[in-house]
């Protein structure tokens, strides 16, 4: 007899290990996730026979995923099965996997109507599906094109996907997905090629300030047109001159058939002196006219769109901004410029002088090109040339690459009122996450693995870290009192790890002879000094070096003697790992929801022990769920970011990962479990200590079959722990 | 006295190329005259070393150079009782040497080291100018001649190899970094034996290279990498090649940054 698990309000057979659904099953758990969705389904009875005809393993897929998405939203499972028969008709069950994946993922962040358009958008997935193997998605390069284009310099420019292929001077716009080639290979090139020309037209001046505006007002269609091929001649001589190797490639890309290349020749060759070196986009436009009378070929392949209105609407934002910011950071330079001009004592003060007729005092200086024989700029105040930082080199190399130039405006250092900053940051809650806040502090964004989509759910969990209020001294007080024969055995222990743990030179037995003591000796001996004995070197393990994190469940399962327990364990603890000198944090977690996961600071690694750690420690309460994937990711980052050549994090928990909402069973096992392995490719231990007599089922299975223990009586616990510490480290 | 001989051994007859940056000569040779110690910073393959074996030409003394490594003693640096055919000789480390014979010593690397060898650093870098030798019972009065230059790269050691205060404020400090296009195109040349179209390539390519330090790569290409990829193209490799051992794979292993790194190759060859 299968199990049943509740989907909302549904109750569906699941099943076990080996054994398989029958039909009759699934045709009834597929009615039930039909009938609870919201919207009814005309075509539900066809629908369903046509799944009865379909083969056993088909079958289960279907169940399989009508269920993963029930779990999310039972109007997806309803459109998802409506629409099934038909892509199982022309897809692979991966394409199919691949489709639904994105529909969960637009659920989580644009909601059920976005994801609904997904489900329907069927048709459109089968035909991606059907040029999958010769097209080149951007996905596949984006992280590759990044990379280059930043590579390649001047401002940077993000590479986003979009029907139209052209840049907007922020960005540059490329196919979500390009075909137009036979071969993936070739798709590919085609694709860096396409990037490659748009970061030309920023770096090589097609998209000028003044120009733009010029050219909007002064071209027709016809004259765009003509414009568009006069710059691709004067951009494609450039590239020649300054990445040979890259234009060779962009060649063998750029053209049709021969037709098309033999059209460009005798258009480039019209067009000449645009291949001049000093040539610049006035060139261009000066030729338009004479252009007209030319035969235009067809546009080169990787050329994509010239989208005037669009870089005018980004430089309307960005110019007047970036002239701000200019000012500011020259105002903010301007009081250390001149202290490093003693020479002058009575100058005026700069406000004053920049208002002056004299004009400004700072200046931009052409200087002496560089390699490529761009020009290169260093900015001047009273004819000193300044040292500029990174920020400010990249912001002047912006304003350069819209202006050409700088204008008296631009140089002149903003009065102390200042202006306000025009930034508008893009806030996390894009994620579509809503109201995420839980008190005060920073908000750290994590992904959540899913392992019904083999996938993440990427900046679902929002975290945020709190101080844990300080308790009472009383408790600690007792504990110490309670413990006090304990706590001198724990540090007896401690104590010899921390002697046997190092190389120990000048030993009267050991190992290997320590040479420097025996040649020591000798040379005493030689001079008639009396020899020592002590001529042995004791090996052991190298220094000690051990950052350790200990993560304390503090959800409403643990109030009462659990908690107790654990505060007592730590409190002992605390006093070994001083002796040791392990570096050592404590932090608590619990939540609720993934929008309020919450991790509570008792003590940072950097933070020594003192009294406040100590009460911070008997403040530690019991809270509400039990959401461990997120506290790991953060607390294991937090520990991946601390210098030690061991890094352990260590878990005091009493039982299996639980929070509301799905985070029950399985699929919060299986999100600890993926948060463990992302930690451990960090280079991190991690271990868990529980109270859980029903651990063995799960925690081999989340930890490894050697990182757990399992402490059968809680009041074992300070014992316990104490001692796996030595065990783990030594 | 052996350190005669020593210090013959050590000076640098021939002048090493070297292409002067900026005014850290002035400011060498100035600290030179006052008895200043030196720290350089920069990153890797930057000149650094080579700059000191240019000033120890160029000041006309012998150079005495210890690479620092993890397991570096005070006691490696000052020397150590050895025994010969049944006598006791004691021998001095490079550190006494260099200070015997009035030389330019240099640690390259110095945060490499042990701690304690601070002990005997900081009172050879303060105005007392002494280096104790406690097994000789002896105590250096540092000549006017010799100068003690270290040496680290601020960017990439961990926070647990970071140069103390005390250390570091005994210092005059020159920072170095990777000198602008035309001199290292000039560098690339005379160093690489190659010619000056295709040095001012691979400068090209290094300086594409470092665009990327801090948004995948550690660090760009340095000077160094380049000037052996140009050995190499000027031995026979073909440059995408050559680009490929010489710097791609010398500065990651990631296979995005890889292909990065090559297709930047071949785009400005």
């Amino acid at each position: 007899m299968p199990a049943s698990v509740a989907v909302g309000r549904v109750n569906l057979s699941h099943p076990q290990r080996g054994q398989a659904l029958s039909p009759a099953q699934i045709q009834q758990d597929l009615s039930l996730i039909a009938e609870a969705a919201r919207a009814s389904q005309p075509r539900l009875p066809a629908v369903l026979a046509a799944i009865a005809e379909l083969d056993q393993a088909s079958q289960e897929f279907i169940h399989h995923w009508a269920e993963t998405l029930a779990l999310s939203q039972q109007d997806l499972a309803a459109h998802f099965l409506a629409q099934v028969p038909d892509a199982l008709a022309v897809l692979e069950q991966p394409a199919i996997e691949g489709w639904l994946l994105k529909a969960l993922d637009t659920f989580d962040q644009r909601g059920l109507a976005a994801a609904l358009q997904v489900i329907q958008d069927l048709p459109a997935c089968i035909a991606a599906q059907a040029v999958a193997r010769t097209g080149c998605t951007l996905d596949q390069v984006a992280g590759f094109l990044r990379h280059f284009i930043r590579a390649l310099g001047g401002r940077p420019l993000a590479i986003v996907s979009d029907p139209l292929t052209y840049t907007d001077t922020e960005k540059i716009y490329l196919p979500a997905l390009l075909t137009t080639l036979p071969d993936q290979a070739g798709n590919a090139r085609l694709l860096k090629c396409m990037a490659v020309y748009l970061w030309a037209q920023n770096r090589f001046g097609t998209w000028r300030y003044g120009t733009v505006g010029q050219a909007i007002t002064q071209l027709d269609a016809l004259g765009w047109q003509v414009f568009q091929r006069l710059e691709s001649v004067r951009i494609i001589a450039r590239i020649a001159r300054e990445l040979p190797g890259l234009a060779r490639e962009m060649d063998s890309v750029a053209y049709v058939d021969d037709a098309a290349r033999h059209a460009w020749a005798s258009f480039s060759a019209a067009a000449h002196t645009l291949e001049d070196p000093h040539a610049g986009v006035q060139d261009s436009l000066a030729l338009v006219d004479a252009g007209r009378a030319l035969v235009l070929p067809p546009p080169r392949q990787f050329q994509g769109e010239m989208l005037p209105h669009k870089v005018g609407e980004v430089f309307a934002r960005r110019v007047p901004r970036e002239k701000d910011a200019l000012r500011q950071a020259l105002a903010n330079l301007t009081p250390d410029a001149v202290e490093k001009d003693p020479d002058n004592p009575d100058d005026a003060p700069p406000e004053v002088a920049a208002e002056g007729e004299a004009g400004n005092r700072f200046s931009l200086a052409q200087t002496a090109p560089d390699a490529a024989g761009e020009p290169q700029y260093e900015l001047r105040y009273d004819g000193q040339k300044l040292a500029l930082t990174a920020e400010l080199e990249a912001l002047l190399l912006s304003i350069l690459q819209d202006l050409g130039e700088l204008s008296d405006e631009h140089l002149a250092p903003s009065g102390a009122a200042g202006t306000d900053p025009r930034d508008e940051q893009g806030s996390p809650g894009a994620t579509g996450l809503g109201d995420v806040s839980s008190g005060p502090g920073e908000v750290f964004f994590y992904p959540e693995w899913d392992y019904q989509r083999q996938h993440f759910r990427p900046n679902f969990c929002a975290l945020t870290e709190q101080l844990v209020p300080e308790g009472d001294d009383a408790f600690v007080a007792r504990t110490r009192q309670k413990y006090r024969g304990l706590a001198k055995s724990i540090q007896r222990v401690f104590e010899a790890i921390l002697t046997e743990a190092q190389r120990q030179r000048r030993q009267p037995h050991g190992d290997e002879l320590d040479l420097d003591a025996l040649i020591e000796a000798h040379v005493d001996r030689l001079r008639g000094h009396e020899m020592s004995d002590r001529l042995y070197t004791h090996f052991r393990k190298a220094e000690r070096s051990v950052a350790v994190m200990f993560m304390v469940d503090m959800s409403g399962s643990t109030k009462g003697w659990i908690n107790d327990a654990e505060r007592e364990s730590l409190i002992l603890l605390c006093g070994a790992l001083e002796t040791l000198g392990d570096t050592y944090a404590i932090y608590g977690f619990s939540g609720r929801t993934n929008r309020r996961c919450e991790v509570y600071r008792v003590k940072t690694f950097t933070e020594p022990f003192s009294l406040a750690v100590e009460r911070r420690i008997s403040g530690i309460s019991a809270k509400s769920y039990t959401r461990m994937g997120v506290a790991i990711r953060h607390l294991g980052k937090l520990l991946a970011q601390t210098p030690a050549r061991t890094r352990l994090l260590i878990t005091l928990s009493d039982g299996k990962p639980e929070d509301y909402g799905s985070y029950r069973g399985r699929y919060g096992i299986e999100d600890t479990r993926h948060a463990l392995l992302e930690i451990k490719r960090d280079g991190i231990h991690p271990f868990c200590i529980t109270i859980d007599r029903e651990a063995q089922d799960y925690l081999p299975h989340m930890y490894g079959l050697a990182n757990f223990t399992v402490v059968d009586e809680v009041m074992k616990l300070p014992w316990k722990v104490a001692d796996i510490y030595r065990r783990l480290t030594t | 006295m052996l350190s005669a001989e020593h210090a013959a051994d050590r000076m640098i007859l021939e002048e090493p190329y070297y292409e002067v940056l900026g005014n850290e000569r002035e400011v060498f040779t100035a600290a030179y005259r006052n008895q200043l110690p030196v720290l350089l910073k920069g990153p890797t393959g930057c000149g650094k070393t080579r700059f000191v074996h240019h000033m120890a030409w160029y000041l006309k003394r012998p150079l005495v150079t210890v690479a620092c490594h993890d397991d570096l003693t005070a006691a490696d640096l000052i020397g150590r009782y050895l025994v010969k055919g049944g006598q006791t000789e004691w021998l001095d480390g490079p550190l006494a040497q260099a200070v015997r014979m009035g030389a330019i010593c240099y640690l390259d690397e110095v945060v490499e080291a042990r701690k304690d060898t601070s002990v005997v650093i900081h009172p050879l870098c303060d105005d007392r100018r002494l280096l104790p030798i406690d097994k000789l019972g002896e105590l250096l009065q540092v000549p006017p001649e010799f100068c003690l230059v270290v040496s680290y790269n601020p960017g990439y050691q961990s926070v647990l190899k970071d140069l103390k205060q005390s250390t570091r404020q005994r210092f005059v400090a020159l920072e170095f970094d990777y000198p602008q296009p035309d001199l290292e195109r000039r560098i690339v040349e005379t160093e690489g034996h190659v010619g000056p179209e295709m040095a001012a390539r691979l400068v090209k390519f290094g300086a594409h290279t470092r665009n990327l330090k801090g948004a995948g790569l550690e660090e760009g290409a340095s000077t160094r990498l380049l000037v052996n990829a140009a050995k190499l193209i000027g031995s026979g490799v073909a440059p995408g090649v050559a680009c490929a051992s010489a710097v791609a794979h010398a500065l990651t292993d990631d296979a995005e940054l890889l292909q990065t790194v090559h297709e930047l190759a071949s785009a400005v060859f």
